[in-house]
């Protein structure tokens, strides 16, 4: 019997505690920055280099480029970029790998949908995608 | 590879290596063993190969000799070397405070090796498992069964030459 | 006499106290189980034969989803492997680090442990307790790494991040707080009569079947092995701390509650003495951009929270392994399970099963 009063005043002095609970979604998730989400694409930025698609571990992203329309520039700009989030597993490793940061990531996890198909995010989507965009990108 | 060895300076396991293969050479036969070395690029682990067909006196020898008491089976698994098979046991010793790897090269045509579980009754699972992707065949083995995959999964996974097999693809 | 007749009966795949996808064939007369029979492999996903496609930078967001309860420990366990194989110094820091986080995985998954089993005994509030303190570990390494589970932190050489400002003296300030919380948790359960009653005396086994059977963990500590692969084999800085490993003798659902909860205590310790050194520097080590790793092969094994973790790496000298293998402590502390249900009651099962401890993901690779 001992035991269970015991157990059951620690019960008592756990009821006038702070509440833990997140009150979500009425209010956002307080998320620290390092935090990884669905990525911003800026295509401005990317050189076309291909890393993160070499190191994408489950192949989710396709690219193709075109030459650079200014025929004085070399290089070339992208011209689609697709992540596909049914097998995009958050790891971090595109933007990791990327040299000119133009793949980062964002606060941004809500990716339940309807159709697996809204699944698949182009570079129009990616690049509007631009709140809470993680500030540090490498240590 | 037993020059690696004594390459650089002796490895601080080889003592105990020594005294694990003259345990062997004694009480199995010269010619148990196909080679013996010190792993150095796994934290100097004695390393030893058998022979398949004094595999089962080997670990049987390492798990009841009083000085060697390999009490413990840690790890048991196999690979594919295209060439052959293999079994990698890693068996850890209280007594000695030591670990051993014990080897064993099989056919890859026809994979067939005596099963540890009477020895070591932990060893059950893994077998199953090595049985299940890689279709090494473990007799006396109480029961071998398909243990990851389904029952009626065609080939072996692991297998180098394995082809994904699958009718709605 | 009462004439019984033999029932089969199917526990799982899907069922809240098997954690997990994992099923039991059992065969009962009345209410004694006369054979157990598990059925594993619903979560396979064939870690093994993906990583042989996949350079080793690629492989450790897929460690993580072995042990999901720890992940800290598997990805520790492959990038050891790697570093062992290429003999790569890690700097200090990161090697903090690494210590840092792994040990707050290990108290996270042990509380995830403690609740759920008094959940599946029948007790639901500790379940709430545990989570509530175990989200602050969670939102730790969330802060630390970027997700709460999937951390993919470690790297071959060192860590991904540097640790983020403050966030040392969060651990430091966790530490006081989660002793406090755990002086509660014996209060509220260890000395509960109902809940001794459930699991003193249950799935004994003895010293010698634990070993023979390849148990690891709290379900080795339990018979009275004092077997810690963190005092025994010292890898990483551990040997920089001073902890004990926490045994019992009586190898009984109870006695492995017990460990647990003194691992806990003794993580903490290691965690306040880790914070209190944790030294500057940087946190990677110079390694190529390509990873390839020599020729050969290597096996580690590090403790994780359910036992021993190995990874063997059979190399060709390429960027991908030739073959990885790991050894997942779940899979092994599994096998014990049949005979410990045999001639058991039914009302035991779950105590049995669940004071093993096991992580399905890791069960089926
Ligand atoms: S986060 Fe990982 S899985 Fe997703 S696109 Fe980037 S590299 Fe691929
Ligand atoms: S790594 Fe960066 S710059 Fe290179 S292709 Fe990908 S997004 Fe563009």
């Amino acid at each position: 019997m001992l035991g269970l009063a015991k157990g059951l005043s620690y019960t008592l002095k756990n009821l006038t505690r702070k509440k833990v609970t997140y009150d979500y979604p009425n209010e956002p998730l307080p998320l620290p920055d390092r935090f990884r989400g669905i990525q911003k694409f800026y295509p401005e930025k990317c050189i076309v280099c291909n890393q993160c698609v070499t190191i994408c571990p489950t192949d989710c992203i396709q690219l193709t480029g075109k030459k650079h329309p200014d025929p004085s520039k070399k290089g070339k700009i992208i011209d689609t970029y697709d992540i596909n989030f049914e097998i995009c597993i958050l790891c971090d490793l595109c933007t990791e790998v990327c040299p000119t940061e133009a793949i980062v990531m964002t606060n941004q996890f809500e990716l339940a949908e309807y159709s697996r198909d809204h699944l698949f995010k182009n570079l129009e989507w990616l690049d509007e995608n631009d709140e809470n965009i993680r500030k540090v990108n490498k240590v | 590879m037993t020059e690696d060895a004594t390459k650089n300076e002796p490895s601080p396991n080889q003592p105990k290596l020594n005294q694990i293969v003259s345990a062997i050479e004694s009480h199995v036969g010269q010619d148990a063993l196909i080679d013996h070395y010190i792993n150095k690029l796994s934290k100097d682990v004695p390393t030893i190969v058998a022979n398949p067909n004094t595999y089962y006196s080997i670990a049987k020898l390492l798990r009841y000799d009083e000085q060697l008491n390999f009490a413990y089976l840690s790890e048991l698994h196999g690979t594919d070397f295209e060439t052959h098979m293999e079994i990698y046991v890693h068996l850890h010793s209280f007594n000695m405070n030591q670990s051993v790897a014990l080897k064993v090269k099989l056919d890859r045509a026809a994979p067939v090796i005596p099963s540890l579980v009477p020895l070591w009754p932990g060893a059950n699972w893994p077998e199953c498992e090595a049985y299940d992707l890689l279709g090494i065949d473990f007799r006396e083995h109480p029961d071998l069964k398909r243990i990851l995959l389904g029952d009626d999964w065609k080939g072996y996974p692991l297998r180098k030459d394995y082809q994904p097999y699958d009718v709605e693809v | 006499m009462l004439r019984t007749e033999e029932m089969l009966l199917n526990v799982g795949p899907q069922h809240p106290s098997t954690h997990g996808v994992f099923r039991l064939v059992i065969k009962i007369d009345g209410e004694i189980i006369k054979e157990a029979t598990p059925v594993i492999g619903y979560l396979h996903r064939g870690t093994e034969k993906l990583a042989e496609n996949l350079q080793y930078t690629q492989i450790i967001p897929y460690t993580d989803r072995l042990d999901y309860l720890a992940a800290m420990t598997n990805n520790y366990v492959l990038c050891h492997a790697v570093e062992t194989m290429m003999a790569i110094e890690v700097p200090d820091r990161a090697e903090y680090l690494r210590v840092i986080a792994m040990e707050l995985g290990r108290v996270a998954s042990h509380l995830v442990w403690w609740g759920t089993y008094l959940l599946d005994i029948g007790a639901t509030s500790p379940f709430l307790y545990a989570f509530r303190e175990r989200e602050m570990i969670v939102n730790l390494l969330t802060e630390l790494s970027g997700a709460r589970l999937t951390f993919n932190y470690m790297r071959v050489g060192g860590v991904k991040w540097d640790a983020p400002e403050g966030w040392i003296e969060k651990v430091a300030e966790f530490v006081p707080y989660m002793r406090e919380q755990l002086a509660g948790y014996h209060e509220l359960v260890t000395g509960n009569e109902i809940f001794v009653n459930r699991v003193k005396g249950v799935g004994i086994y003895t010293k010698e079947e634990a070993l023979q059977y390849s148990l690891s963990g709290a379900n080795l500590r339990c018979t009275g092995v004092k077997w810690d692969l963190r005092k025994n084999e010292p890898y990483s800085i551990y040997d920089r701390f001073t902890f004990d490993v926490p045994t019992r003798e009586e190898g009984d659902a109870f006695s492995r509650y017990h460990c647990r909860m003194e691992e806990i205590e003794e993580s903490l310790k290691i965690l306040e003495q880790a914070v209190v050194q944790f030294p500057e520097g940087p946190i990677l080590a110079k390694v190529p951009k390509i990873i390839k790793v020599p020729k050969g092969e290597a096996f580690v094994r590090i403790e994780s929270p359910r036992g021993e973790i190995g990874c063997y790496i059979a190399s060709e000298g390429k960027k991908e392994p030739y073959r990885l293998k790991f050894r997942r402590p779940s899979f092994y502390n599994l096998q014990i399970l049949p005979k410990l249900l045999e001639g058991e009651n039914m009302a035991n099962l779950i105590t049995i099963l669940g004071a093993i401890d096991i992580v399905l993901g890791e069960v089926d690779g």
